[in-house]
Order: structure tokens, then C-alpha cells, then sequence
């Protein structure tokens, strides 16, 4: 094959324009095309074929090595027919001469309608100019063409954005590749015109087509786009638009790859923020169900912001330079309701960043703020719409080095900070199992902090240091981040833990024998608790999957999940065995001696210290309750001397005020002092809507404990609810294990939830002589799943004693 | 020519991968597999529900390497993915009639 003829290459570095070049070009092709019809075309046909060019080609931007887009235009079906020979010859001339034609062979009706299956084509004719031939032919069609375009306007707008989606979603709907494709990824060529079509389509009249004119950035962009395109043609010696690794490295300008790339990045955000603009127009404009949706997403609008069409604006943006933490109930307001920032709020708060910069650069108290905006369900939208608008490197400057930047290897798709936003987005959206491991995690706004600093490091380390190298960098990162938003030192430790331990997860993942109990023990001593299991296990889905779209296999999600059941299990169950031996001294710190271990690894120092300080107050009367509102439950803790059913009567009080035991607890210490936590329902919103039934729950459950009040009385006075019908029945489950723990009898009973079921269950072991050592209650739906570790005078059940509680519990599930 | 197909735990990857990259081999397949041999599956418990674990995961490494060196690397292989517990996996070792690299139609020993 021939070189294809086109002017000197145009190199990326030349301060020529580019545009100059690619329309050179096209003259010259025009030149071409023109000889090659006149000799061998319009001899044998002098009138009825007109030839068109389209496209790119069309519009005079034809780079070095692209497709010609060449429409021939027939009076009627006969014309091709009856010259074949000639038309083939003089395709051939063209193909010889070094040109990559792409012909269609047209009639103007066809030109005319709306092809659903090949939209490209009625796109290309938006760039139609006319080369060679019956011209009147031409004349008749581009006299129709603008009315078309103008009635068909809604079905070719369609196309086009359908066409634009699909192309998107192909490429992970990032501009953040590694090695993107100049034309084809979001941001690219392809998108400016994109957006340049949409605006001739939606302005269209009847008489006569219009063009656009691009805003000077976006052309500037283009400029930018177009110059890599050429070289890259030129370079590869054909039509090859993706930007490699090694293509990099040969147009850096001055040998700084990363800045050429960064470079790169920001142009494409340009293009890319336009075309998404664009696609948000044509939703706001094309349904009326999305119009009505709009007028009542309004209603959200609230003293500081206005939602409208469904965009947030900001009310009084100056308001911005007085009270910087504005900005954060702007990004607080979008991750709660999941509305995306105007283009106006974004320009708005363009020019204030350095002051907010500023404001932020001071130690303040911004981790609650912060907490909230993680928290809520839109969070990854927030975070995405405070790194595009540039307030995350106000806010965290130390996320800066990581902005655009490239690691190069061979399974990263995307830059650092592309991948921390798609980690923090698919820990948020994690299917399965792996869901609802982040549904149980107490604190979801530090995981997601976690997420986000967990390759700050990145930057700095050294590529020689390997795998690990960057944990470090990214823990000082997220270190000093954390001392000026002034987190608590707890949650401090508790985000350094995940950042510290990203990769330890994957690491044993790929080096240890997961069916090798030593291995999962080591697991267990570094995660410590069940409440960090649960969080580094989300992280490391989140950051495996995050690495690039298909890294995530089912076999490798399923090893996972086999890492998190063995190291659960070792951290909770067969632990309950084990007993603390000694405490910190102090006044109430006592109470913890002898509590199973499981209990240092289920709660963490802050609740550790409620709890001592719980005991310290329950000596004066011989019990103390705490009662408390969680997100979205209630909470009541009770620490008292061990009394016999004492488990079973704390279950009848809830019940008897129509609560819905949801997780529960007991554990008892060497000085027989018992601490039970309840984590309940209030379906019908009692204790939120009467403060004062919070205070009568609380004398009632202490009036119980006491002794003063029976709580069969309770349940009696209290009417009975309708279990719900459910399609699905739970079958119950009984199983009686020995072997668990060196002391007591396991007893794991797994029925259908019902009100009271709890009470039951508990009256049952009571009854049957049994004490309640260690309770595990949970409840997943419909499904309660009841652990109790049981033992008759100190020690475990007998084969007659297990076959009479069996009886008992079978009898108390059955009970509705 | 040979091709060895090893299925071997997947802990032990990289561990195997570094003793054959030290004994020169640098060319290899690598895939995510399940399946199971004498090392029958199991069950699981996870909040009183039971999962039947009876697929497990291996990785199977596969390469072809001439006549001469089956010995060295199968050796290589079974040093370095032995733990000396069920489930180790297993190495089959298959003839291999013909090699071509598609690039530049090559044929025979010289390509691998």
C-alpha cells in the first residue's frame, strides 16, 4: 500500500494550526477525487451522480490517515446500476492513490428519512459539501435537507445521544484512561462533535442549517485534541488514536510525561464537561414525566440553595467568600439528595477556591461536616462533584499530587484519582454479600475518608519500593489531612488502620492457605476487630474492583468472601470462649474482667468507656440503664448483678412496649455482673414521637430487673400483633453444638422473626434450668438468627438436658 | 515439545512463578479455575445459613517448553507449590505437536 498523500506531517510540537493542515489536507483529496471523476466518472455519466463528501471529510478535518467519507449521490437506483464498471474503477483509483475510501452509494429519498439502525449516516450528512458532479442534484437536496433535519429533529437527537451513551459507557464513562483514545473516549474528538451536532440539530430551521460556533476554550480543546490525533497518525502510520504509553513518551514536548499528560486530561475535562452538559439538556428537554419530576425535585429547595431542573443552584454564591463552609452544605445538600451542581454554581465557585483554600488551610472543626457529607447515600456524587469543581484539593491539598497522575503497569485502567473516586463509587454500590457488609458498618463516612487518602501516597513513593511502597506516603498524607479537620482520635486511628492495612486483605488473599487456621489467626491478630473486618473487607472489594472494570472475577469476589468468613468466625465465635484476664485499673474498669473476648473485639473504646462508666453508676442501686436514638434504631444497654431469666425478662419489656429486637447481646464478667445490649425497632416511632415513653420504657425495664414488676403483666396488658403473612415461611433450625467453647453449650436457633420471638426463646433456656452466658442475635429480614451459649450449674448441657431445651425452644418457635 | 499444565493452590502462584522465571522460563498461561479432585469440598456457616463450598479455587498455570526440559521444570513446580497438604494440585504433562507464532509464522522449538 501506498503512504496516502497527504501535506508535511503536521508535528505535535509545530505552532502551525493544526486546522490548516487538516484542511490542506482535504483540498488536496478534494483534488484527487475531482481528477479521478472527471477521467474516469463523468464521461460515461454526464448527468444524475453527484459526489459528496461527508463527514469529517466534509467539514475539511480530515486527518493524515483517516477514512475519506465519500457519498455518491444518484438521481435513481438505475445510475449505479447501469455504471458499475465505472464506479469501481474509479474507486480503485482512489484506493490506489493511497486513500482510505468510504463510499455510500445513496439516492436522496434515503438521504431523507431517519435510519434507526445506522443513525452515523444521517449524522455524517450534517457535514455535507458538495465536490464534484450534477450539481442541480446536489442543489435539490441540500434545499430539503434543513426540513428534515428540522421535523425529524427529536428521533436524529435521539440517535445521536443513544449513539454518544453507548460510546460513553464503553469506556467506563471516564476521561481517566491511562492510554486513552483521542477520538473515541469521553472528552475526546468525537464529543466536541457531539456537542456541536446537537446544537445544529436543536437550532435547526427550516431553510437552512446552522454552525455553531464552539466557545474558545472548547475550540482550544479541540486545537489541542486534533494536534494529537495527526501526530499520532502520522507516528503509527495509520489510523490509530490511541494515546500509549509509548506514544507518550514520543510527544511529551519536553520528555515530562506526567505533565503532558495532565495536560491532556484537562483539555478532555473540557470537552467532556460540555458534552455532558449537552446530554443533560436533552433529558431536561425530551420527557415530560422527567419535567414533572423536576417541578417536584424543586420542592427541595431551601434557604441557602434552589433546585431547579434538577441542578443545584446557589442562592448567594458571594455568600461563598464570608462563609466558607458554605460549600460544604453545597456538596452536603448534593450527596443527600443526589442532584448534580449547575454549570453556574460550578463557574461560581471557580474564582473563590483560592480563598477557600485559604479558610481551609486553617485547623478547624470540619470532620462532622465532612462525616455528613460521606455518610448520606449520594456521597460518591458529592466527592465526584467536589474533585471536578477543584474544592477536594482546596479542602485536601495533599490529594493534589495525585490529580491526573499516571501509574503505569499493566492492569491500571485509569490515574490515581480517577480510581479513588470509581473505589469510592463501587464501595458504595457493592452487590451481594459484600452490600450488606457496608449496610453493618457503623461508621460509612470513614471508610469512605479512608478510600480516599488510601493512595495519597502514591505520588511519592518509589516505584522500586513495590507493591507496599506507597502505604506510608499515604498514611502521613491522610495523617496531617485528618489533624486539621480536627477528627477525633479515634475515628483518626480507626481510618489510619484501613489506610494502613489496604492491601493486607488482597495480600493474604493471593499468599496465604486460606483453609489453613494459622494463616486466617494472623488475619484475625491484624484486623482485630469484627467492626474493621467488615470495613476493610468493603475497602478491598472496593479497591481490587476499582483497578479496572474486569479485575473483579467472580472467583476472585468468592475468595474474598472466604477470606471474610474464616477470619470472622475467628474473630467472633469460637472466641467466646476465651475470657479477658486482666484490665486497666480504674474506677469501673473492673466490670471487663472475665467478659469473653468476643467482647473487646465487638465494641470499641468509646463504648468500652460508656460501659465502665455505666458500671461505676450501677453500683449506687444495683443497676443502670442507658437508653439511646442510633441512625436508625434504638439502643439500651443494661449492666446489673446476674439474676436468673434476667435476659428473658429485658426481652418481654421490649416486647411488651411493641419493640423489634434487632441485634442483641449478654455478657457476664467473674464478679457476676451481666451487660446486655439490646439494638431495637420502634416500628410504630413511640419513642421518637413521646420523648416522655422513653422515660416510662426506662423505670418499667429497671422496675423489672428489680424484681417489682412481673413482665408477664407487661405482655399480658398488651395486644397481641398479627404476625405478618409472608410467602416464604423459615423453616426453624435447632442445633445444639459441645464443642464451641471449652465451657458452655453453643445453641444456635435460626426461626422466622416475630414480635416477642426473643422473650421466648429466652423463657425457654430459663425455664429449662439453663443460664445465658453469651447472646449473638441478629436478624437478616425475616430470618432471626439466635446464638446462645448456655450451661447448667457452670457447666455444659448433658445429651437429656440438650433434648429438653430442644423441646422447649421448638415449642417457643412455633408460638405466634 | 511438551505442554505442563499445573493445577496449583492459589497462594502458591507467585511462589512458583518466581522458581520458574529463576530457572529461565519467562513465557507462561495463567487462569482463575475451580474444580476439585480428592479434596472434596465443604460446607460453610455464616449467620445460620449453610453454604456448600464444593468448587475450589485453583490456578492452573500452563507452558510448553521443549523435550529436554520437561524434568527441570515439573521438579521446579512440585518444590515450590508442595505445602505436603490435600489440595496441592496436580501437574499433567501432554505432547505437543506443532508451535507457531502467529506474528511472523515461525515454527517449531524456536518459538517457545
Amino acid at each position: 500500500m501506498q503512504s496516502p498523500p497527504y501535506p508535511a506531517p503536521h508535528p505535535f510540537a509545530a505552532t502551525s494550526d493544526v486546522l490548516t493542515s487538516l484542511a490542506e489536507r482535504a483540498s488536496l483529496v478534494d483534488r484527487l477525487v475531482s481528477q479521478a471523476a472527471t477521467e474516469l466518472l463523468f464521461p460515461t455519466i454526464p448527468e444524475g451522480l453527484a459526489l459528496i463528501s461527508v463527514g469529517g471529510y466534509g467539514r475539511r478535518q480530515l486527518f493524515p490517515f483517516s477514512d475519506v467519507d465519500l457519498l455518491l449521490l444518484c438521481q435513481n437506483e438505475d445510475v449505479p446500476r447501469a455504471h458499475k464498471l465505472e464506479i469501481s474503477a474509479f474507486l480503485q483509483r482512489l484506493w490506489d492513490s493511497g486513500l482510505r475510501v468510504s463510499q455510500s452509494v445513496r439516492v436522496p429519498d434515503e438521504c431523507l428519512e431517519v435510519h434507526e439502525q445506522n443513525s452515523e449516516l444521517n449524522i455524517s450528512l450534517l457535514d455535507q459539501r458538495f465536490l464534484a458532479g450534477d450539481r442541480p442534484l446536489f442543489a435539490a437536496l441540500s434545499k430539503k435537507f434543513p426540513r428534515f433535519v428540522q421535523s425529524n429533529r427529536d428521533a436524529l437527537m435521539r440517535n445521536l445521544v443513544r449513539l454518544t451513551r453507548e460510546r460513553h459507557s464503553k469506556y467506563a464513562d471516564t476521561f481517566y484512561h491511562l492510554e486513552p483514545n483521542v477520538k473515541e473516549t469521553p472528552g475526546g474528538l468525537r464529543d466536541f462533535q457531539f456537542i456541536r451536532w446537537m446544537e445544529q440539530l436543536r437550532e435547526a430551521d427550516t431553510n437552512r442549517l446552522t454552525s455553531p460556533e464552539a466557545p474558545e476554550d472548547l475550540r482550544q480543546a479541540f486545537r489541542f485534541l486534533a494536534r494529537l490525533r495527526s501526530a499520532l497518525h502520522t507516528q503509527a502510520g495509520r489510523d490509530q488514536n490511541q494515546l500509549t504509553f509509548d506514544a507518550q513518551d514520543a510527544l511529551a514536548d519536553s520528555g515530562d510525561v506526567a505533565a503532558f499528560m495532565r495536560e491532556y486530561y484537562r483539555q478532555a475535562r473540557a470537552v467532556n464537561r460540555a458534552a455532558m452538559r449537552s446530554l443533560e439538556l436533552w433529558d431536561a428537554q425530551s420527557s415530560a414525566l422527567f419535567a414533572q419530576f423536576v417541578g417536584w425535585r424543586s420542592r427541595l429547595s431551601n434557604s441557602d440553595f434552589a433546585v431547579h431542573r434538577e441542578r443545584v443552584h446557589l442562592r448567594a454564591p458571594q455568600q461563598l467568600e464570608t462563609d466558607p463552609e458554605l460549600v460544604l452544605r453545597l456538596f452536603e445538600f448534593v450527596a443527600r439528595h443526589g442532584l448534580r451542581l449547575s454549570s453556574e454554581a460550578v463557574n461560581q465557585l471557580e474564582p473563590r477556591l483560592g480563598r477557600l483554600r485559604e479558610y481551609f488551610e486553617e485547623p478547624r472543626n470540619l470532620w462532622p461536616a465532612l462525616n455528613q457529607i460521606l455518610s448520606q447515600a449520594h456521597a460518591p456524587l458529592a466527592v465526584r462533584s467536589m474533585h471536578e469543581t477543584g474544592v477536594l484539593f482546596a479542602l485536601f491539598p495533599g490529594l493534589e499530587q495525585i490529580e491526573c497522575q499516571v501509574v503505569r503497569d499493566f492492569y491500571h485502567r485509569y490515574t490515581v484519582d480517577e480510581h479513588t473516586l470509581v473505589a469510592i463509587q463501587n464501595a458504595c454500590s457493592a452487590p451481594g454479600s459484600y452490600g450488606e457488609l457496608l449496610q453493618e458498618l457503623p461508621h460509612k463516612g470513614l471508610l469512605l475518608f479512608a478510600l480516599l487518602f488510601h493512595d495519597a501516597g502514591k505520588a511519592h513513593s518509589d516505584p522500586a519500593a513495590g507493591y507496599e511502597g506507597h502505604v506510608e506516603a499515604s498514611l502521613q498524607a491522610a495523617d496531617a489531612a485528618m489533624r486539621r479537620i480536627r477528627m477525633p482520635a479515634q475515628d483518626r486511628e480507626t481510618a489510619s488502620f484501613l489506610i494502613g492495612n489496604h492491601l493486607e486483605l488482597s495480600l493474604a488473599m493471593r499468599t496465604r492457605d486460606l483453609a489453613d487456621p494459622k494463616a486466617i489467626h494472623d488475619v484475625a491478630q491484624i484486623v482485630g476487630t469484627e467492626a474493621r473486618l467488615k470495613a476493610l473487607t468493603v475497602l478491598t472489594y472496593a479497591d481490587i474492583s476499582a483497578v479496572n472494570p474486569s479485575v473483579m472475577t467472580p472467583w476472585r469476589s468468592s475468595q474474598l468472601w472466604r477470606l471474610y468468613l474464616a477470619v470472622y468466625r475467628e474473630l467472633t465465635r469460637e472466641l467466646a470462649a476465651e475470657r479477658i484476664a486482666e484490665s486497666a485499673s480504674g474506677p469501673g474498669a473492673e466490670l471487663l474482667e472475665g467478659l469473653p473476648v468476643r467482647y473487646l473485639r465487638t465494641h470499641n473504646e468509646e463504648e468500652i468507656a460508656e460501659h465502665v462508666a455505666l458500671a461505676v453508676k450501677s453500683e449506687a442501686r444495683g443497676v443502670a440503664l442507658d437508653i439511646r436514638s442510633l441512625d436508625s434504631a434504638w439502643q439500651l444497654t443494661v449492666i446489673t448483678g446476674d439474676r436468673p431469666g434476667l435476659f428473658a425478662r429485658m426481652a418481654g419489656t421490649l416486647a411488651g412496649f411493641g419493640m423489634n429486637i434487632l441485634r442483641a447481646e449478654a455478657f457476664s464478667n467473674r464478679r457476676g455482673q451481666v451487660l446486655d445490649t439490646f439494638v431495637f425497632a420502634d416500628p410504630t416511632r413511640t419513642l421518637e414521637l413521646n420523648p416522655s415513653e422513653v422515660d416510662r420504657l426506662r423505670t418499667t425495664a429497671e422496675r423489672v430487673i428489680l424484681g417489682k414488676l412481673d413482665v408477664r403483666e407487661l405482655l399480658r396488658n398488651r395486644p397481641k400483633p398479627k404476625p405478618p403473612s409472608r410467602k416464604v415461611r423459615v423453616p426453624t433450625a435447632i442445633r445444639f453444638d459441645g464443642d464451641a467453647s471449652a465451657t458452655a453449650t453453643l445453641v444456635e436457633i435460626v426461626a422466622e422473626d416475630r414480635p416477642g420471638l426473643l422473650y421466648d426463646l429466652a423463657s425457654a433456656i430459663s425455664s429449662s434450668g439453663g443460664n445465658i452466658e453469651v447472646v449473638l442475635i441478629d436478624t437478616q429480614a425475616h430470618r432471626a438468627i439466635d446464638v446462645f451459649y448456655v450451661t447448667v450449674g457452670g457447666r455444659k448441657l448433658t445429651a437429656e438436658e440438650r433434648s429438653a431445651m430442644g423441646e422447649e425452644l421448638r415449642k417457643a418457635c412455633g408460638r405466634a | 515439545m511438551k505442554k505442563i499444565e499445573a493445577i496449583i493452590q492459589p497462594f502458591k502462584l507467585d511462589e512458583v512463578k518466581e522458581a520458574l522465571q529463576a530457572i529461565g522460563i519467562e513465557g507462561m498461561t495463567i487462569s482463575e479455575v475451580r474444580g476439585h479432585g480428592r479434596q472434596k469440598g465443604h460446607k460453610e456457616v455464616y449467620r445460620g445459613q449453610e453454604y456448600t463450598v464444593d468448587l475450589l479455587p485453583k490456578v492452573k498455570i500452563e507452558l510448553v517448553v521443549s523435550d529436554s526440559r520437561v524434568d527441570e521444570v515439573t521438579r521446579t513446580i512440585v518444590q515450590a507449590a508442595r505445602t505436603g497438604k490435600i489440595g496441592d494440585g496436580k501437574i499433567f504433562v501432554v505432547d505437543v505437536i506443532e508451535a507457531i507464532r502467529i506474528r511472523n509464522d515461525d515454527r517449531g522449538e524456536s518459538v517457545l
